[in-house]
C-alpha cells in the first residue's frame, strides 16, 4: 500500500509557481539505491535535468548488496515541490528505494585531499588533517568533516598555499538513535 | 530469439523498417508467419501506427526500426506514446556490441536520445540477457501507467544462438506498481465529494486505461456531482448525460469552465492536470477548498496543484473504494446543478452557418452523425482536433483517438491505420488539416497495399489555422508563416497513390461525399475546402485564466 502522506511538504491547495523561501530550503538531501549498469547514471542524471533540478553534490559507492550502488544527492529542487525529486527518481526502473535525509539526524561527510606548498602545517593538523606524503613540491594532505568544516578546511588551506586541491561529494548516513 | 519471445507475448502485428542493423531479424521473419509485419514508408509512421494500434486495440503495439536514422526516426511517435501513456515496444538495431561507441556506420546512441520520451529502455549486449529484457519490457509497458519501452538490441545479439531459457516470471525490484487504494484516503475523498456544495469531477485518460467508465458514472449519480473530461479523457463519461460538462481545459467548454471555476470540491481522476487543463495556474480553481487527486503515477501529485486528499491508486480501484463511503449526499446539489445548466445555456457551442463557405463543424457533424457512436474517430493536432473532440456527443469510451500530451502533427493518418489494423470490425475516420496530413502522408501506401477501410476526412484551409488562428488573436494579428496555398491537389494525390478522392466545396455535397465514401470498401480521402477563417471557440487567451474564455461570436 503507498504511504500517501497526510501533512504534504507545501500546503494543500497551493501551487507550487514561487520559488520556495530561503535557498537552504530548497535543498534537499537524497540516498539513493540503484541497480547497476551502464545507463543509470545517465538516467539519474537525466531527470533531474529535464525536471530542472540543479545537483550540488554528488557520491557514488558500492552498496552492501552486490550489484546495487548507493548516489547521495544534494540537490537543488528550484521551482518544483520538494518532494518531486524523490517521487521522479522513484518512477525510474534503475532506481530501487530513495531516502529523503533532509533536516534528519545525520552523518554527513565530504573528503578533501589538497597538496600545499608551505611545510609549516600546524593550522591543518590542529584541525585533524592527516598527512599523506610531503616531496619537494609540497606536503599531501587528506582531511574530512561536514561541509561546512571542509569549506573552513579549504580557507585554511589557502593561507597554505594551494598548489592543488580535490573535493569529493557528500557521503549521508542516518544517525542510529 | 525475438521473434520467438514476442510470439510468446501475445503480438499480432509489427510496425516496422528494415535495415542493416536489424537484417537477421528480417531474416528469420518468414519462419514467424503469425507475426504479421506491417512495411510502413517511414519509421515516424510505424510508431503511431503502432499507438493507434494500442489505444484501439489495447494491447501494446511493437515496432522495429534500424539503428541510427532509423531509430532516431522513432522519437517522435514514441514521446506522443510516452506523453500519453501508450503502451509499445520499440525494438530497435543497434551496431555490433564490438563497434559500440566508434561512430560505426549507422550508430547512434538511441538509449541516449530516447531516455527522455520511453518508460524505460535496454540496451542488449549480449544474448542471455534477451529473454528476461524481452518479458520484463512487456510487463513494464503495459502495467501501471503504461508507456514505450524501447529495446536496442546489438546486431551480433540477434545473429547469436543461444539455449531458450524462457522466464517464466519477472522480478523487477526497481518496478514500483501504485495499484492499491488507500481505504481511510478513499473514504476522506468520499465524504468531501458528498459534503460538497459544487463538486466538480475532472476524468482523464486514466479513467479509460484502467477502464473505470462504470465506476465513474456511479460515483458521478450518487454524487450528483457533474462531470468533465480532458481532451484524453473523451468518452470516459457521456458528453448527453445531464452531468456532463463536456470537455475541460483551455478549449472546453464555458459550461465546463464556470463549475471548475466555481466549484468549492474538485476530483481530478486519471490526469496530469497540465497546463492546457489549468491554462494560468494562479488562477486555477480558485474557488476550491477541497482537491481530490486520484493518479496511478505518485509523481503526478503535486506536481501542479497540491492536492488535500491525494490517492496514489488504479482509477477504477480507487473509485470503487469510494463509493460505499459517500454517505448522505448534500441536500443543496440541485442548486448548483441549476446553475450549470443556466451556464450551459448562457455558453454553448456555436459555429457560423450562414457565409456560404464551408463549415468544418457542418462535416464533422454529418460525419458523426454515420459514425453513431461506432466509429473511431482518430484526429491529428490543430483545430481539426479541437473541433473533432466538441462537435461530438461521444458516449461511449475509446472511440476517439489523438495526440493530447504531444501534440503531434502527422498523427492521425498513421495512427488511423493502426487503429484499424487493431480494430478491423469498427469503421475508422481519419480527420487531419492538411498542415499535419503531408507530414506523414507517404503512409497512405499503407492503406492502400492493406486496402484498410479507413475514410480520411481533410479539412482544408490552405493554412496552419490554429497557429493562424493564435497570430490573429494573441501576436498582433500578424500572420507569419501560415500560408499552405502551394499544396499538392490531393484528389490526384491520391490518385498517384492509387486510392479514390473527392473534392467538397458546398455544404450541400458534403453528404453526397460521405455516401461515396461509405459505398467504396477500402480507403478514401475527402478533400473539404473549408472556411480559411473558420476559429475554435472557446478559447482561453495564451497565459489567462480559465474563466477568461472566449466564446465565438453570435452569429446571425
Amino acid at each position: 500500500m503507498p504511504d500517501i502522506k497526510l501533512v504534504p511538504p507545501h500546503p494543500a491547495g497551493t501551487r507550487p509557481t514561487s520559488p520556495a523561501s530561503g535557498e537552504v530550503n530548497k535543498i534537499r538531501v537524497l540516498s539513493v539505491l540503484v541497480e547497476d549498469g551502464q545507463n543509470t547514471l545517465t538516467k539519474v542524471s537525466g531527470v533531474l535535468r529535464r525536471r530542472g533540478f540543479h545537483v550540488r553534490g554528488i557520491s557514488i559507492g558500492p552498496s552492501r548488496q552486490p550489484g546495487r550502488s548507493r548516489i547521495t544527492l544534494q540537490i537543488d529542487h528550484g521551482h518544483a515541490e520538494a518532494d518531486q525529486v524523490r517521487k521522479q527518481l522513484e518512477r525510474l526502473v534503475e532506481v530501487i528505494e530513495v531516502e529523503d535525509l533532509t533536516g534528519d539526524d545525520v552523518h554527513s561527510r565530504e573528503l578533501v585531499v589538497a597538496t600545499v606548498a608551505a611545510s609549516e602545517l600546524n593550522g591543518l593538523l590542529e584541525r585533524g588533517a592527516k598527512v599523506l606524503s610531503t616531496g619537494p613540491g609540497g606536503t599531501t594532505v587528506e582531511f574530512s568533516g561536514e561541509r561546512q568544516e571542509v569549506g573552513d578546511f579549504v580557507d585554511e588551506l589557502t593561507r597554505h598555499g594551494i598548489v592543488d586541491v580535490v573535493r569529493s561529494g557528500p557521503v549521508v548516513m542516518r544517525r542510529t538513535a | 530469439m525475438v521473434l520467438e519471445a514476442l510470439e510468446r507475448e501475445g503480438v499480432e502485428y509489427i510496425f516496422g523498417y528494415p535495415g542493416g542493423a536489424n537484417l537477421p531479424l528480417y531474416q528469420h521473419l518468414p519462419e514467424h508467419p503469425r507475426l504479421k509485419h506491417i512495411l510502413v514508408r517511414h519509421e515516424q509512421g510505424a510508431a503511431h501506427m503502432a499507438d493507434g494500434y494500442a489505444r484501439a486495440r489495447g494491447k501494446p503495439g511493437v515496432v522495429f526500426a534500424t539503428s541510427g536514422p532509423g531509430a532516431l526516426n522513432l522519437v517522435t511517435g514514441l514521446c506522443t506514446a510516452y506523453m500519453d501513456s501508450v503502451p509499445m515496444i520499440a525494438i530497435t538495431g543497434q551496431v555490433n556490441s564490438t563497434q559500440v561507441g566508434r561512430d560505426a556506420f549507422q550508430e547512434s546512441d538511441v538509449i541516449g536520445a530516447t531516455s527522455s520520451v520511453t518508460k524505460h529502455s535496454y540496451l542488449v549486449t549480449r544474448i542471455d540477457q534477451l529473454p528476461r529484457v524481452i518479458h520484463e519490457a512487456f510487463h513494464i509497458a503495459t502495467t501501471g501507467r503504461p508507456g514505450p519501452v524501447l529495446i536496442d538490441i546489438c546486431k551480433d545479439v540477434q545473429q547469436a544462438e543461444a539455449n531458450r531459457v524462457v522466464p517464466d516470471y519477472v522480478e523487477i525490484p526497481g518496478y514500483k506498481l501504485n495499484g492499491h487504494v488507500n481505504l481511510d484516503q478513499a473514504r476522506e475523498a468520499a465524504r468531501a465529494l458528498a459534503g460538497a456544495e459544487r463538486p466538480v469531477i475532472l476524468a482523464g485518460h486514466g479513467v479509460l486505461l484502467s477502464h473505470a467508465e462504470r465506476e465513474l458514472m456511479q460515483l458521478a449519480e450518487a454524487a450528483a456531482a457533474p462531470v468533465g473530461t480532458t481532451l484524453l479523457g473523451i468518452g470516459a463519461f457521456p458528453v448527453k448525460h445531464p452531468l456532463s460538462l463536456h470537455m475541460t481545459g483551455f478549449m472546453g467548454t464555458g459550461w465546463c469552465l464556470k463549475a471548475v471555476q466555481n466549484a468549492d470540491v474538485l476530483m481530478m481522476v486519471g490526469m496530469r492536470v497540465d497546463d492546457r487543463v489549468t491554462a494560468k495556474l494562479s488562477e486555477f480553481a480558485p474557488n476550491v477548498k477541497t482537491f481530490i487527486h486520484v493518479d496511478i503515477d505518485e509523481a503526478e501529485m503535486g506536481k501542479n496543484v497540491r492536492s488535500h486528499i491525494e490517492l496514489v491508486a488504479d482509477a477504477r480501484l480507487a473509485l470503487e473504494a469510494m463509493l460505499p463511503h459517500l454517505g448522505k449526499v448534500d441536500a443543496g446539489r440541485a442548486e448548483w446543478l441549476g446553475q450549470i445548466d443556466r451556464w450551459r445555456e448562457e455558453h454553448p457551442l456555436r459555429y457560423k452557418q450562414s457565409n456560404g463557405r464551408l463549415q468544418p463543424q457542418d462535416v464533422l457533424i454529418d460525419m458523426y452523425r454515420r459514425a453513431r457512436s461506432e466509429a473511431i474517430v482518430v484526429a491529428d493536432v490543430g483545430q481539426n482536433q479541437i473541433w473533432a473532440a466538441l462537435w461530438w456527443n461521444y458516449d461511449r469510451p475509446g472511440l476517439f483517438i489523438n495526440s493530447g500530451g504531444s501534440g503531434t502533427m502527422g498523427f492521425a493518418l498513421p495512427a488511423a491505420l493502426g487503429a484499424k489494423f487493431g480494430r478491423p470490425d469498427l469503421p475508422v475516420w481519419c480527420v487531419a488539416g492538411e498542415g499535419g496530413f503531408v507530414m506523414t502522408a507517404q503512409e497512405l501506401s499503407v492503406a492502400v497495399e492493406h486496402q484498410l477501410d479507413v475514410k480520411i476526412v481533410l479539412l482544408n484551409n490552405f493554412s496552419l489555422g490554429m497557429v493562424r488562428q493564435f497570430q490573429d488573436d494573441f501576436y498582433g494579428g500578424i500572420r507569419s508563416q501560415v500560408d499552405l496555398t502551394h499544396m499538392p491537389d490531393f484528389v490526384k494525390l491520391c490518385e498517384a497513390y492509387g486510392l479514390p478522392a473527392l473534392r467538397v466545396e458546398k455544404f450541400e455535397d458534403i453528404a453526397p461525399s460521405f455516401d461515396a465514401a461509405e459505398r467504396t470498401k477500402g480507403p478514401f480521402l475527402i478533400d473539404f475546402r473549408i472556411d480559411p477563417e473558420a476559429n475554435v471557440y472557446p478559447i482561453v487567451p495564451l497565459g489567462k485564466g480559465l474563466n477568461e474564455f472566449r466564446e465565438a461570436p453570435e452569429y446571425a
